[in-house]
């Protein structure tokens, strides 16, 4: 299997009677990938599947290589920042990192060293000596995704890691995932909050239901969903006059003016779209101000791949 | 396996070891085990200051008393009792806290993870049951004066207290090993516990055969001063001590090996358990 990449290969999982994923086939490769299915869809069993917390029923899980069977090989590669809100009783801040780093064999010293560094980077220096049971929810979040990276591991996986951060908390936490999967690291995070997904990740899995619907760069998944026109909002100064024009293609299947200035075109050929629209503009002579794509978001794929609303925002 | 890896894993088996001594020494949930083995010293300590003068002045009896004390109270009840609680909680109990993961997340295999945990376990279990058995000792003598000292700092009254603390000790490797795997195995380990405690208290009554089956029998073996046992009780030769240790010894590694086969394919299902 792939020593770069994190590989499915067929992977069911049951509860007893109860199906946990389904024949699930993946290759994550670096970067950041966001996870995205509502609550009970399989999201967080996934993630066990990739720790080796559990095992799969059937199939096979490999992690740049490594089998989650083998955690003295696959733990250096990986960190978890799970759902779990709870610690081992007594803990503080430094002294739950400094269990961890020992068991990683590092030194007093250097154990010391990298529990410091990742205290610091969460924003827990202060709180470092106090017990994590008396920690604010928040807190108690960034310990746990202090806990997930303190080894420098290539593998981060992120259980819902924004739940309870405050905006401030979830523009670090946002910055520093970038950071890291700019370095090239694997950093899968998962989320109900489809918005959250849409703005860090650069590619996205779907899960509903145990099984994966979609998967790769927004884009692609949004572009291989025939079934729902594409839509591109048009912002220019006469909407009516291009709106007018754009009827004259066969794919276009409507074109409505919506607030200021906007037009909301629905076409089944998007390339041929971005092709002759350039020639309207040129002919129409109207001053374009944008055009975007209007439902490329992780929001409007999950719609039209589920059929169900999962909100922007809600938890 | 290399010797850097194999420096490794002692590195992790003393950090586990260490951290659940702290947890058994000092954690809130050791308060169950500190009142169990505060009940020989209480029941020792009453009946120092209620014993009759005309007792006070023999101190011949100390020495089958606490035969009879060890043997009955110490051994069969807290003893067992006290590795219940403390093995019992190294795997059970961090699944009940929902913390058992942290430790599944780190780069070990999980026999180097059996077996630290097992350590850290025989240790403080030990720990805490040799003093206790020491102090119950002292307790059975003082109440006698000078002559109950005589005899508590006679060469025969070291012998005798150290082979019963030689018996503590095993007793927390087999014990160990055995309410370890339990609590890997059972949602509650109690049930299965209050079982063989049954099975270990009938083992005096049972045919030859079966008595093989159970600890105690090979415990008793290492008992300097012999208690009777009832008129119901089928007596056996004594197990050579040699073979009682080897028995103790082999039937504990067998089950912390089990524990270590159960724990490779232990998964995180805390809403399961």
């Amino acid at each position: 299997m792939s020593n770069t990449k994190i590989v499915f290969r067929d992977v069911s999982k049951f509860y007893g009677e109860v199906l946990g994923v389904n024949k699930v086939n993946l290759e994550v490769a670096p970067g950041l990938t966001g996870l995205v299915g509502p609550n009970g869809s399989g999201k967080s069993t996934l993630m066990h599947l990739m720790t080796g917390l559990l095992r799969p029923s059937r199939g096979e899980v490999s992690v740049l290589g490594v089998s989650p069977d083998s955690p003295e090989d696959l733990f250096r590669l990986v960190g978890y920042c799970t759902q779990y809100d709870n610690f081992p009783n007594g803990s503080t801040g430094l002294s739950f990192l400094l269990f961890a780093l020992a068991l990683h064999g590092y030194s007093k010293s250097e154990a010391d060293e990298r529990a410091w560094a990742a205290l610091t980077r969460v924003g827990l220096t202060e709180a470092a000596n106090r017990r994590i049971a008396g920690y604010s929810k928040g807190m108690r979040q960034r310990i746990k995704l202090a806990h997930a990276h303190c080894h420098d591991p290539q593998v981060l996986v992120l259980d819902e890691p924004l739940n309870g951060l405050d905006p401030m908390g979830r523009a670090e936490m946002i910055e520093l995932f970038t950071e890291l999967s700019k370095k090239g690291r694997h950093v899968i995070v998962s989320s109900h909050i489809l918005h959250e997904v849409d703005v860090i990740s650069d590619g996205v899995i779907m899960i509903h239901g145990g099984a994966i619907v979609a998967e790769g760069e927004i884009r692609e998944v949004r572009g291989e969903i025939t079934s729902h026109p594409i839509q591109v909002l048009v912002r220019c100064d006469r909407p009516r006059a291009v709106a007018s024009r754009l009827f004259e293609l066969e794919h276009i299947v409507e074109a409505r003016i919506v607030e200021d200035d906007g037009l909301l075109v629905s076409t089944r050929d998007a390339s041929d779209f971005f092709n002759k629209f350039n020639r309207i503009v040129i002919d129409t002579g109207v001053i374009v101000e944008t055009v975007a794509p209007a439902d490329e978001s992780v929001h409007a794929v999950y719609d039209y791949l589920i059929g169900e609303g999962l909100g922007g925002g809600s938890a | 396996m290399t010797t850097s890896a194999n420096l490794l894993h002692r590195r992790q088996v003393v950090t586990l070891a260490n951290h659940e001594i702290r947890r058994s020494l000092f954690s809130r949930r050791s308060l169950a085990v500190y009142l169990l083995v505060g009940m020989p010293l209480a029941l020792m300590l009453l009946r120092a200051l209620f014993m009759p003068e005309s007792m006070r002045a023999d101190a011949t009896h100390a020495t089958t008393e606490f035969a009879e004390v060890f043997h009955f109270f110490l051994l069969r009840f807290v003893v067992f009792f006290a590795n219940a609680m403390i093995f019992v909680r190294l795997f059970r109990g961090e699944i009940l806290e929902k913390s058992l993961h942290y430790t599944l997340l780190a780069p070990l295999p999980r026999t180097v993870l059996v077996f630290g945990k097992y350590l850290g376990g025989v240790l403080s279990a030990s720990l805490i049951l040799a003093i206790t058995t020491t102090l119950t000792y002292v307790l059975v003598y003082l109440p006698h004066g000078s002559a109950g000292l005589q005899l508590l700092l006679s060469p025969s009254g070291i012998a005798n207290l150290a082979s019963y603390l030689l018996i503590v000790v095993l007793a927390c490797f087999a014990y160990g090993a055995l309410f370890m795997l339990a609590g890997l195995f059972f949602k509650n380990p109690m049930v299965p516990a209050i079982i063989f405690l049954g099975w270990e208290t009938l083992t005096p009554f049972l045919p030859t055969f079966l008595k093989v089956l159970s600890f105690v029998h090979y415990l008793v073996s290492f008992a300097p001063v012999p208690v009777s046992l009832g008129a119901f009780a089928l007596l056996a030769r004594p197990v050579p001590w040699w073979i009682a240790l080897v028995a103790l010894f082999v039937s504990s590694a067998v089950l912390v090996f089990a524990a270590s086969r159960v724990a490779r394919r232990l998964e995180v299902t805390y809403s399961a358990d």
